[in-house]
């Protein structure tokens, strides 16, 4: 497959994870001490799409590998129980990513239809 | 699957204190307990829970670590024709807020849709993944 086809992937995978982060946060909207986390994705698209613009009609890639980052408290104001989550934040965030890994669902399937359309015979 | 984990445990932490909210406002007159005197008011603890996540850190769900006895002295109210009531006339009631406790619930039903939103779009997102080729 491809270059295209991996950004996608990653795509997916990055949004998986922060689904699950998101997830956390609001299950723990209640919890006292509970701090909202988010992740931080370093070179999802930073490093993959590198513009080595050796010609100008070209787009650079690098060798891709796993979706890289890390999670970061967010530094909301705390309320007396010390738990900062902001429900409202964290559900739009959630549809947001949603969405962005539904769009990166449909660009690859358009894309794994192209190449069954190129591999059939008649 | 480890993300539904995280929503249930919060859905089902979220139902048992809605079960307490309605105890307490079942209870709100209540001058007899097994333990003797009037009920009294409880509250739910919430701490988090780790979940084991093929993501490299752990996820946290959320669990009901205790149920508390609010240590509020009773009410004394006085009502002479009450059968519990002491030697002056005086009732000892539950020191409980129906108001406090309907806030209470309603923020318990809006953590527990939120929950179940979470739920659903991880659902949607896996089905979604799971189109992924199919014409």
């Amino acid at each position: 497959m491809d270059k295209g086809t991996r950004i996608l992937e990653r795509i997916v995978q990055a949004a998986n994870i922060r689904q699950k982060v998101i997830s956390s946060n609001i299950a723990n909207s209640d919890t006292p001490g509970y701090k909202a986390k988010d992740v931080k994705f370093n070179n999802l698209l930073g490093k993959e799409m590198k513009l080595a613009a050796t010609d100008t009609k070209h787009i650079g890639f690098r060798k891709s590998g796993e979706v890289s980052g890390r999670t970061e408290i967010e530094d909301n104001l705390s309320w007396e129980d010390r738990n900062n989550v902001e429900l409202d934040v964290e559900v739009a965030k959630m549809t947001e990513n949603s969405l962005l890994h539904d769009a990166a669902v449909t660009v690859l399937s358009s894309k794994i239809r192209m190449y069954k359309n190129a591999m059939r015979t008649k | 699957m480890d993300i539904f984990k995280v929503s249930a445990s919060a859905l089902e932490a979220q139902r048992v204190r809605m079960n307490t909210i309605a105890s307490n406002m079942a209870n709100a007159h209540t001058t007899r307990t097994a333990a003797g005197g009037p009920y009294v008011r409880k509250d739910v603890v919430f701490s988090e829970m780790p979940v084991n996540s093929d993501f490299a850190e752990k996820l946290e769900g959320v669990k009901v670590s205790a149920v508390v006895q609010d240590n509020k002295p009773p009410l004394t109210i006085y009502d002479p024709g009450h059968p519990d009531a002491d030697a002056k006339g005086y009732v000892s009631m539950p020191d409980i807020n129906v108001m406090e406790e309907m806030v209470n619930m309603m923020m318990a039903v809006r953590a527990y849709e939120a929950n179940v939103r979470a739920f659903n779009m991880s659902k949607g997102m896996y089905q979604k993944a799971l189109e992924l080729g199919r014409q």
